[in-house]
């Protein structure tokens, strides 16, 4: 297990350079002049990330004003009992929560969460498999289908959502089933 | 729906801006105007012509909890200065200090700036040589979430804004290095290489088109834990995607299947934040982590594809011409 875990360890560190460097020398093999290709394809880099600003403004001063009227913590204490009945711990419910609004918002409720109840505690553990097992859904929606003005979604939110609550449900009962 | 959604967040933030303000104004949670006795010592000693004085304040706990009507612990002590000037004595409570809520409220809505609690002081009594006891009035505190909402619409917009600027660097570089990729065959090969397999994902990418390629390198990145590369590569797949749209303002079956893959990816490598705040504790999650986004990447797949075949996305498929001879094979 530790060597499989160094193996990995390092293709993660070696991936990014070597491609960075591969694609550039694999387009010289090819006789493809790769300066001139590189600049217009970067060329783009401005464009899309203008696209994307009237998305991410749409999505982040929602999500934002959700949480500062209140409406966030709410929703988590109303949905508490509901959550104990299945046998979920109602101290990771914030993080199930918030998980999908907000990138920022939850590694705050991990650092949070350590300070309350120390690294090696199954609370903790349970945040931070929920925190790698998913994404930012929002952001992500938001950021990929901004870039290409995309403005009808059809069944990605859903299709997103369905898969985050059921990965942020199992965290719970994986962790538990391993560590418990 | 994020129509449905993005109103909900909007018009549920109002609803409970006025609810909450509405609550403090009849409860009266921050006693505007009424004054706040204080116990004050002075640790350098006290004196009478000194424009400014350092001091400890001490809250007293139960007197503090039944003055606010909170549950909230005041610290010992806090410490402070007091100023005099010609228009009376000011307390002011040390910069960022821990203050108890409603004080914290208090502070962050009077004081954001400086970030210092600070009132008027009046009953200033003098016990013994270096205590004294008086009454500090905040400023007035009203409609707290109201602020608050309109606060957080307008910082973060402007957040919005830095971290789409900030992502210019990232995906010009890789959407520079694409061009060479693609240009120089290296996605075609990609392609040829990995379409057997993803082509059931993806039945409406032709064959030996570059999406497939974008796709990969997205998703491998994302396994990979690089977040950095993962949303420039997985943007050039929305790109390549967005070729085959017929109908640019809608979402074709293959863009929502990325999406759905890329929230709930495989991650072999955690991501690079969970490492830095988990530390060498990672390890033990890395297993944990490996079966919940392997369940959630099946759950994604099929509920792109389910929800998919539901009449109303069915209907607004860009590729629905194209695609239904598809679907009426698959029904029967």
């Amino acid at each position: 297990m530790e060597t499989i875990r160094t193996i990995i360890d390092i293709v993660s560190v070696f991936v990014l350079p070597l491609l960075i460097v591969g694609f550039p020398i694999y387009g010289l093999i090819k006789k493809v002049p790769v300066y001139e290709e590189f600049v217009e394809g970067a060329k783009g880099g401005f464009t899309v990330a203008v696209t994307i600003i009237p998305y991410l403004v749409a999505i982040l001063f929602a999500i934002g004003m959700f949480r500062a009227s209140g409406a966030l913590e709410f929703m988590i204490e109303g949905m508490r009992p509901a959550f104990s009945l299945f046998g979920i711990p109602p101290e990771v419910l914030p993080m199930m929560i918030i998980r999908p609004l907000t990138g920022s918002g939850s590694v705050a409720v991990v650092m949070d969460m350590i300070q309350q109840f120390g690294e090696d505690s199954i609370l903790v553990k349970m945040v931070a498999t929920m925190f790698g097992s998913t994404e930012t859904t929002f952001y992500v929606i938001a950021v990929y289908f901004g870039a290409v003005n995309v403005k009808k979604t059809r069944h990605a939110v859903p299709a997103g959502l369905i898969a985050d609550a059921v990965a942020l449900i199992l965290a719970v009962f994986v962790v538990r089933w391993l560590f418990g | 729906m994020l129509n449905y959604i993005w109103a909900g967040l909007i018009t549920l933030s109002l609803v409970f801006a006025i609810v909450y303000d509405t609550r403090d104004l009849l409860q009266d949670t921050y006693r505007n105007g009424e004054p706040l006795e204080v116990e004050i010592d002075f640790p350098d000693g006290y004196d009478e012509a000194a424009r400014r004085l350092s001091v400890n304040v001490h809250l007293e706990e139960s007197y503090f909890r039944s003055f606010y009507n909170s549950f909230e612990s005041p610290a010992d002590v806090y410490e402070g200065i007091i100023i005099r000037t010609e228009d009376g004595t000011q307390l002011r409570f040390a910069q960022d200090a821990a203050l108890p809520s409603p004080l914290s409220t208090i502070r962050d809505i009077t004081s954001p700036r400086d970030n210092d609690l600070r009132g008027p002081v009046s009953g200033f009594r003098l016990v013994g040589d270096s205590s004294a006891v008086a009454y500090v009035t905040f400023p007035f505190v009203r409609f707290v979430k109201m602020t608050a909402i309109a606060d957080a619409a307008f910082g973060l917009a402007e957040t919005a804004v830095t971290l789409a600027l900030g992502l210019i660097g990232v995906i010009a570089l890789w959407m520079g290095l694409l061009q060479i990729a693609e240009k120089s065959g290296l996605i075609l090969r990609i392609v040829r290489f990995t379409q057997p397999v993803l082509r059931p994902l993806f039945p409406e990418i032709p064959n030996d088109h570059p999406a497939m390629g974008m796709i990969v390198l997205n998703l491998t990145a994302n396994m990979l834990g690089l977040g950095n590369a993962a949303t420039p590569l997985g943007i050039k797949a929305m790109e390549e995607l967005q070729k085959l749209n017929p109908e640019k303002e809608s979402a074709t079956n293959s863009m929502v299947m990325l999406l759905a893959m890329n929230t709930a990816s495989i991650q072999v490598v955690p991501p690079v934040m969970l490492v830095a705040l988990m530390g060498m504790q990672i390890n033990q999650l890395i297993f944990a982590i490996l079966i919940v986004t392997s369940v959630s990447l099946f759950v994604a797949i099929m509920s792109a594809k389910l929800l998919g075949k539901l009449k109303r996305y069915r209907d607004t498929d860009p590729l629905r011409p194209a695609t239904s001879s598809n679907d009426h094979q698959s029904q029967h």
